[in-house]
């Protein structure tokens, strides 16, 4: 049984609540232990770094310096969570200025930038791999068509090796895939949902996000897959900043799994564009 | 080209080297709010490289970039141009020359929050971004939609050690997030 240190990040203690619950009954299911970092702290999101670089470490390094110490792979859900950690690991370890810059700030705690940082895609990936997830599947989802959309900072970290390709990544259609989902291939894998504009610069959210939904749509699509709260956030509130007809429901990437695995989500009353049509499709094998 | 020092101080804040660029476009050419900016994103760095250190501070492209990252993975001479994007933004606050200010502002209510509590209690800093606005209620019947979702939490989380992290953010940020 593998343990791995949950690092939850803000989100997914409130706006996508529901995406720690099916993360938590799906790794259960898979054998995976999530122990859940103690006393863990913001990573600074997009926010610190756009204020202080420094802070955006210093945040970033509080939580992997506390995990560095419980010596299992830390495992961040959020994509800016994994970025954000993603790249104060890797900096923190190569550059001894910054280090021993942030390390002062930081004391009594020490980072040392050593740990493996995995986002949802590479825990299922690593911990329970595609041929067992084929294999255990309980429900059929084969009428299911979905697109994989990934957003942009999951995989575009510069100066940092990425897990998956930056433009065309397909880590995230292999576990589809093996669901038992029907793939559609759809050009938007990577476009951008508008990102923290969702209250500044609602326009902006609204016309990107939109671009997404109707691709999705025009491939004939029953719902769109994300690992990205803030990317399924946009998306999912699409009635709300105007879009409102024509919208498939957006599911995380774990909430795919519940499917396949129990035939039900958890958390379908947390969506606000309806899952129920897409529920429906799911049979029993 | 007879003042480098805009450029200068951009590539020490930014910790890239902009000088590198040769005007390929990529960066415009895959930007999804090129539309949307007044220079646009290979400009900006031509501005940089020129010295034309005003026209670049008060231009409201630096503040329309979402930070998605698609120009700094496209760019063939390796420059990270999202984080140029964000070493301006500073710059141009350091410098009171911002043209948009509200990025700026939700971002600090954001920051604040997390150092009051450790954790972002996203309530607290969008209603204090709402107030700052004084537009308390375009966004009233989202916010309701997400509370009846229960995706908007009432009470914040707080980590234990708080006054450590307080400690720390003054450190950094001295007293500065308090706008």
């Amino acid at each position: 049984m593998a343990t791995l240190t949950y690092y939850p990040g803000c989100s997914l203690k409130t706006s996508s609540k529901f995406y720690e619950t099916s993360i938590k009954e799906v790794c259960s299911f898979y054998g995976i232990r999530l122990k859940e970092l103690s006393d863990w702290s913001c990573c600074g999101a997009s926010a610190a770094h756009t204020v202080d670089e420094t802070l955006a470490h210093v945040l970033a390094a509080r939580n992997i310096a506390m995990a560095e110490a419980d010596g299992n792979h830390f495992f961040a859900p959020c994509s800016a969570c994994y970025n954000r950690s993603k790249i104060t690991n890797e900096k923190i370890s190569k550059d001894k200025e910054l280090r021993e810059e942030i390390n002062k700030l930081i004391s009594p705690l020490q980072c040392l930038g050593t740990i493996e940082i995995k986002n949802i895609i590479e825990v299922f990936h690593d911990y329970v791999g595609i041929e067992r997830i084929a294999r255990e599947i309980q429900y059929d989802l084969s009428a299911i068509k979905v697109v994989p959309y990934y957003g942009c900072v999951l995989t575009r970290i510069p100066g940092v090796k990425t897990f998956d390709d930056v433009e065309d990544p397909v880590s995230m259609d292999t576990l589809l895939w093996a669901a038992g989902t029907k793939l559609v291939k759809w050009p938007f894998k990577m476009e951008c949902c508008g990102a923290g504009k969702t209250l500044t610069n609602k326009d902006t959210t609204l016309r990107l996000s939109s671009k997404i939904m109707d691709m999705a749509l025009t491939t004939g699509a029953d719902m769109i897959v994300t690992s990205c709260p803030l990317c399924q956030m946009n998306l999912d509130l699409l009635p709300y900043l105007g879009k409102a007809e024509d919208n498939l429901p957006v599911l995380f990437l774990s909430e795919v799994f519940e499917l396949a695995l129990f035939g039900r989500l958890s958390g379908s009353g947390s969506h606000i564009i309806p899952v129920d049509g897409a529920v429906k499709k799911v049979k029993k094998k | 080209m007879d003042n480098l020092e805009f450029l200068h101080e951009t590539e020490k804040v930014s910790g890239e080297k902009i000088s590198t660029c040769y005007q390929c476009y990529k960066c415009t050419n895959g930007c999804p709010v090129a539309a949307e900016m007044d220079i646009v994103p290979h400009r900006i760095i031509r501005h940089i490289i020129l010295g034309n250190k005003e026209k670049v501070l008060t231009s409201k492209s630096i503040w329309t970039c979402l930070q998605c990252i698609t120009c700094s993975v496209r760019c063939p001479n390796d420059i990270d141009v999202a984080r140029i994007f964000d070493a301006l933004r500073k710059i141009s606050v350091k410098e009171h020359c911002e043209a948009d200010k509200d990025t700026w502002l939700f971002d600090s209510f954001f920051l604040d929050s997390v150092r009051k509590h450790g954790k972002l209690h996203e309530l607290e800093a969008i209603m204090n971004y709402k107030l700052a606005k004084r537009d308390l209620f375009s966004d009233a019947k989202m916010g309701i939609g997400m509370f009846l979702k229960g995706r908007m939490g009432i009470l914040p989380h707080n980590v234990k050690d708080r006054k450590q992290l307080r400690e720390i953010f003054k450190k950094i940020v001295g007293e500065r997030l308090g706008r």
